[in-house]
């Protein structure tokens, strides 16, 4: 079965939505068959978020469990809630990110969950897109950040460019929005292709 | 955060015939639609159907087609169902319990029929994402003798509304199209075809022998309907929507809706692509009867998998019984029952049916050891009814009143189920709450609040509060009025003062509503304004303790998520509150009592404000006892205009 899979998770909020259309227009855009669903119950009020978003030969929406060729974590637990979907050789593409839920008691720290990705042996880059998407104008460009990340792992060398992905951002946004989404999206990549050489 | 209107997004529903563009299955629905020469579209908003009329709202101007977000589902239905008695082809769209609302309509539009093609899309959500059950509505269609059709992705979405709507035309009889939640909120490559000249305007021609349904009407009306209902069943085995793929082998499987894309991702999986005959259904009911026999016909074994009900599974078997055929019949044996089919739910059925083994993936997933905490979903930051609610308990608390039942609705403030508000005592359906409330006041001797969003009350809370008057039920009526319909995602309600194109229209006032039907105490509040709040709910509550009848307390305050919205993109700043360290004294009413999500304790308990998260509600700053939080600017004039946003 000729397919990349992936999984993006975070909170509600967080532009997974946006990130998921954007990726699946782009592979489109190449004339690859992409597609996404969101799983998020009433998640516009800070609930846990999750995009599957799925190309090549493929006929159903959901990824099935053990089957993601990457994960994107806007929030680092998140990543961890959603496990299950990697196997020993996904990628993971991290946010150096933890969103407390509002009524938690006692929640994991950044090192407990690090750890834990090693104790699994998953290969994971961790990428600080908050600081990313200021200095590209908004920090509500994490989102794009991390897309630029995702794009640099060469996962989805086989389907989608990093230019694709400019040209569909060309297409959905305009003005300064467009701007800062475009800068966002070239520090992301940049950032996780350091990552990626320095570790090679 | 992102919020959706944030940027300038090209609509997709706009692009040239040919164009291949990624569409939300919602949306390609709204398309098939218009490419279906749509005339007239009306829905109440209800996760997972709400995109098929605002994407449709979003491109009326342009199209020419009439749009409408009606106050329910049963005014949305009999509104569209008219339309197509013009001569207008016309959609009525909901959720799946909305049709229950609208089922007294729907029962007698099979009698009458229809001129122009009319769809009902059945929006149904398998795993109760957002809902309060998981109904089939395919067992309404069995019930009014409404054909009901379904999809598997986007892409057959849109080809399936086409044909349903020259299905409906060719019958003079209404369709059900059947959506799940991950057929409307998928997204995939929806080809582009030509948008024919539509008719939004036709005219009524009189036929009380058909359109009055009196007895003496209905009796001949019933025969009809069977004589069509047969001529209906013969005509699906011929849709070119159902497809049966011959792979020479004697095992069979005949699935319908979204089991058939799962199902293939699942034979390519276990690696048996092309080693089972496959018999794919889009008009489930009524089953194609002369397809599902051939296909038996020639095989040992069969498996049904289907999301949901043994609906098409229930009919195959009696088919098979009465025909003798010889073959075993599997279905619900092999495929969950509860909630949604995905790959993970039918490798083990499948797997099983042939006979091979189940990869390890699925069976040893990767393992996390240490605790996540959970994520429900909560009130926003700086949302009104966090501030109504705690006004709600505070001043109940002032009254001496301890004994509360808070009989609970639809909407964002269910979330006031939970810690530490719990006031959601009973949740049934829209407009539940008040008409349980009415029982709650004559049936208990406790103190009975019924709570209710705008959006709902005017849904179906008008009549239990003209009961509330009629029967003298003493309650308080409390309405979080936040001028918009939230939960769904902002769609206005003739409160709202616009309509879905956004054209200004006049307010149906909530309190003229009260004062009219004979509610004696009637308050407005600004739940940012917590004192005065409190003063006016204790009002209220006495007045119901003294007189032994309703009183309405409506708390007006816009959705916060609408109004930081609109203050980014006007550019206006929002002012932020911060926690003096040097006056909190940890006393935790702003997390505890307040848990807005901005707020967190430190490790010495005193608060922190997030600066990100805070909306500048100032609530906090209102009740804290020793004057610890303060605003970091002095809100602007643009940041008071931006909440009254309509």
């Amino acid at each position: 079965m000729h397919s990349k899979n992936i999984l993006l998770v975070g909170v509600g909020g967080q532009g997974i939505l946006t990130m998921g259309r954007i990726l699946a227009s782009s592979a489109i855009r190449r004339g690859v068959k992409a597609l996404t669903s969101e799983i998020h119950g009433m998640a516009q009020r800070g609930g846990s978020v999750v995009v599957h978003v799925r190309m090549g030969d493929v006929e159903s929406p959901l990824i099935g469990i053990g089957m993601a060729d990457a994960i994107v974590g806007l929030e680092m637990m998140e990543v961890l809630r959603y496990i299950q979907y990697a196997n020993q050789k996904s990628i993971l593409v991290i946010n150096d990110r933890i969103i407390r839920p509002p009524m938690a008691r006692t929640i994991p720290t950044k090192n407990q969950i690090i750890s834990e990705l090693d104790r699994l042996k998953l290969k994971y880059v961790i990428i600080d897109a908050l600081n990313l998407a200021l200095k590209a104008g908004s920090e509500i460009a994490e989102n794009i950040v991390l897309l630029g990340s995702l794009i640099a792992t060469g996962i989805l060398s086989e389907y989608i460019e990093i230019t694709d992905v400019e040209n569909t951002l060309k297409e959905v946004f305009t003005g300064r929005a467009l701007e800062v989404n475009l800068k966002a999206l070239k520090y992301g990549y940049d950032a996780c292709r350091q990552h990626v050489n320095e570790n090679i | 955060m992102t919020f959706i209107g944030e940027f300038d997004l090209v609509h997709p529903l706009l692009y040239p015939p040919g164009s291949v563009v990624l569409l939300l299955g919602n949306e390609a629905i709204a398309r098939g639609a218009i490419e279906a020469g749509l005339g007239f579209a009306a829905a109440y908003p209800g996760t997972p159907s709400t995109e098929i009329l605002e994407s449709l709202a979003d491109v009326a101007e342009h199209y020419g087609f009439y749009v409408e977000w009606s106050v329910n589902e049963k005014v949305a239905f009999e509104s569209a169902y008219a339309a197509s008695l013009c001569g207008v082809r016309s959609l009525t769209a909901m959720k799946h319990v909305g049709l229950n609302v609208a089922a007294d309509a729907l029962m007698s539009s099979a009698y009458i029929g229809v001129e122009a093609g009319f769809l009902i899309v059945s929006a149904e959500d398998p795993d109760m994402w957002s809902s309060q059950n998981e109904q089939d509505n395919r067992y309404y269609g069995l019930h009014a003798y409404i054909p009901v059709f379904e999809a598997y992705s986007p892409w057959e979405a849109k080809e399936l509304v086409k044909y349903a709507f020259n299905f409906s035309e060719k019958f003079k009889h209404p369709v059900i199209f059947r959506s799940t939640t991950r057929v409307s909120h998928s997204s995939g490559p929806v080809k582009f075809d030509v948008v024919p000249s539509l008719k939004s305007t036709g005219r009524f021609v009189k036929d009380p022998s058909r359109f009055a349904l009196v007895p003496a009407h209905a009796r001949k009306l019933r025969v009809k309907l069977i004589e069509k209902w047969r001529s209906i069943c013969e005509e699906v085995n011929n849709s070119p929507f159902n497809k049966y793929i011959d792979n020479g082998s004697r095992r069979l499987i005949i699935c319908c809706g979204t089991g058939y894309g799962y199902l293939m991702d699942c034979l390519k999986i276990l690696g048996v692509e092309g080693k089972v005959n496959i018999l794919k259904i889009s008009t489930t009911v009524p089953a194609p009867r002369r397809l599902i026999l051939d296909a038996l016909g020639g095989c040992d074994v069969a498996l049904v998998i289907e999301e949901l009900e043994p609906i098409l599974e229930r009919d195959v078997k009696a088919m098979a019984f009465e025909e003798g055929v010889e073959c075993e019949i599997h279905g619900k044996d092999l495929i969950p029952l509860i909630g949604e089919l995905n790959i993970d739910k039918l490798i083990h059925g499948v797997a099983k049916f042939m006979d091979v083994p189940v990869p390890s993936n699925f069976l040893n997933p990767l393992k996390c050891n240490i605790e996540i905490p959970t994520r429900p979903p909560t009130l926003c930051s700086g949302c009104p009814h966090r501030a109504s609610f705690l006004e709600l308990k505070w001043a109940l608390a002032k009254s001496g009143v301890r004994d509360v039942i808070f009989a609970g609705d639809i909407g964002c403030y269910s979330l006031g189920v939970d810690e530490p508000f719990k006031v959601q005592d009973i949740m049934l359906e829209m407009g539940g709450g008040i008409g349980s409330a009415n029982g709650l006041a004559h049936a208990s001797n406790q103190f009975i609040v019924a709570i209710m969003g705008d959006s709902t009350f005017y849904h179906a809370c008008i009549p239990a509060l003209i009961n509330s008057v009629y029967n003298k039920s003493p309650m308080l009526v409390m309405v979080l009025d936040n001028r918009i319909t939230a939960m769904t995602g902002h769609q206005p309600h003739p409160g709202s003062g616009f309509t879905a194109t956004g054209a200004r229209v006049d307010e149906v006032k909530i309190e003229d509503i009260a004062r009219g039907v004979g509610v004696k105490c009637v308050e407005t509040i600004d739940p940012f304004n917590v004192k005065d709040s409190i003063d006016k709910l204790v009002k209220a509550i006495k007045f119901v303790l003294e007189n032994r009848t309703v009183a309405l307390v409506n708390s007006r305050r816009a959705c916060t998520l609408m109004v930081v919205s609109n203050a980014r993109r006007r550019g206006v700043r929002i002012p932020r509150y911060l926690v003096d360290l040097e006056l909190c004294r940890a006393c935790g009413i702003c997390y505890n009592q307040l848990s807005c999500p901005a707020i967190t304790p430190m490790p010495d308990k005193k608060a922190s404000i997030d600066p990100i998260l805070c909306f500048g509600c100032s609530v906090c700053m209102q009740i804290c006892p020793f004057n610890a939080i303060k605003p970091s600017e002095t809100p602007s004039k643009d940041w008071e205009e931006v909440w009254r946003v309509n």
